[in-house]
């Protein structure tokens, strides 16, 4: 592959794709990866990974994609978000593999979301576009300590030396934009 | 031993974790340890595994506006000569739940009528994940913590300055602050906990209790 940004002109629906990966088709993961791989790698960087070690953590989670692919349900989940959750689950494995054994820990939420009920889950694309709704109404801001929330290691002390915020302040602020955002995303249901 | 949330028979959950820190959960950035007592929480709430579930199509949004980086030249060929590989197995982790982590828990009695254990998870060195049951008529030791304390209520209920907190709530305490929680009603209470630095005992009891079973 070219390594440009090829991801944005992606043409195919990525839940699309994952169907097909599903069933074995090495084309339709190439253009998955096309699509996914450089995202992925983006997100781990900014959460302080040194970019060989985001290259192979990218293709580990690319693999998980691969194997996954079978169980993966648009009703339940975008491809989007169903791809964060892959990375992000390999993600906290792989620092934990640097540590001890684990006994207990992270519960994957694609096991836990087993007990959900259909009626708690804003389902797929539709649930999407709500949040991508909510997140745009709150002021930029709040916006920004949102984001830093899930691309910084140490969310709350990165966020207070790189906004030049008392860590309290950030603990506030986070506090008012994630109360709004979840009672935006209530009010659609 | 047996474990009402588990069974289901725990009312609905009153006191939950802030919006923020559910979302640090979603995010994956929460201190290795606290997430311990978060999933706790998770198993007896529908409620706050609804919204985990939100802020991860939050993260899912957030992935896909974030600025592609790109990878190698080869990066794709080599992922794709890797596709048949056997799997690694993933790190040990929740096959038992809850369950599992009571089971082995390896108590210490610190003073009649109440036991600690130590949960074993690669969390900060200086944070403590434990296990405390303490029975009823028995108090906790007055203690002071440096930073931030989870607490998820197993069996029984608290009481911690006047809120009372049963099986199924979740407590969180930001930042420093000395309490002295008690058990409240006539059943033991079972609560795990998760503390950011070793515990401060504040009088001579707790330091003892603290010291034997090392939390």
């Amino acid at each position: 592959m070219s390594g440009d940004d090829a991801a944005g002109s992606a043409k195919r629906d990525p839940a699309e794709l994952i169907r097909q990966v599903a069933s074995g088709d090495r084309v339709a993961f190439a253009e998955l990866f096309v699509l996914l791989a450089p995202r992925i790698k983006a997100y781990l960087v900014r959460l302080g990974s040194d970019p060989a070690s985001a290259e192979d953590l990218a293709q580990d989670v690319m693999i998980s994609v691969w194997r996954k692919a079978p169980q993966f349900d648009p009703s339940r989940a975008s491809a989007m978000t169903w791809a964060f959750v892959i990375a992000r689950n390999r993600r906290i494995d792989s620092l934990r593999r640097e540590d001890s054994a684990v006994t207990y820990g992270h519960v994957p939420p694609d096991v836990e979301a087993e007990t959900l009920l259909a009626d708690d889950i804003v389902a797929g694309l539709q649930g999407d576009a709500r949040m991508r709704e909510a997140i745009d109404e709150l002021p930029a801001d709040q916006q920004e300590v949102i984001r830093r929330s899930f691309f910084e290691d140490e969310p709350h002390s990165a966020i207070a030396v790189a906004l030049n915020l008392p860590l309290g302040t950030v603990k506030s602020r986070l506090r008012i934009a994630f109360t709004k955002l979840r009672s935006r995303m209530k009010d659609f249901q | 031993m047996t474990n009402p949330q588990i069974a289901g028979e725990t009312p609905t959950p009153r006191h939950h974790p802030s919006p923020e820190t559910l979302a640090s959960f979603a995010a994956g950035t929460m201190r290795s340890g606290f997430d311990v007592v978060m999933s706790a929480h998770l198993q007896a709430c529908a409620e706050c595994r609804a919204e985990v579930a939100q802020f991860e199509q939050l993260g899912g949004h957030l992935i896909t506006e974030i600025d592609p980086v790109a990878l190698s030249e080869s990066a794709l060929a080599a992922t794709l000569a890797r596709l048949e590989e056997p799997s690694r197995p993933p790190p040990p982790r929740t096959a038992g739940g809850l369950d599992q982590l009571l089971s082995g828990a390896r108590r210490r009695w610190v003073a009649p009528g109440v036991w600690a254990a130590r949960v074993d998870t690669p969390s900060h060195h200086d944070d403590r994940v434990f296990l405390l049951r303490v029975a009823p008529g028995a108090t906790t030791a007055r203690h002071t913590h440096a930073g931030a304390e989870f607490t998820q209520v197993l069996e029984g209920a608290l009481d911690d300055d006047g809120v009372i907190y049963r099986a199924g709530d979740f407590v969180e305490l930001g930042e420093e602050r000395t309490h002295h929680p008690k058990v409240h009603g006539s059943d033991a209470c079972l609560c795990l906990f998760a503390t950011e630095g070793r515990l401060v005992p504040t009088d001579l009891i707790g330091r003892i209790a603290f010291a034997i079973a090392n939390v």
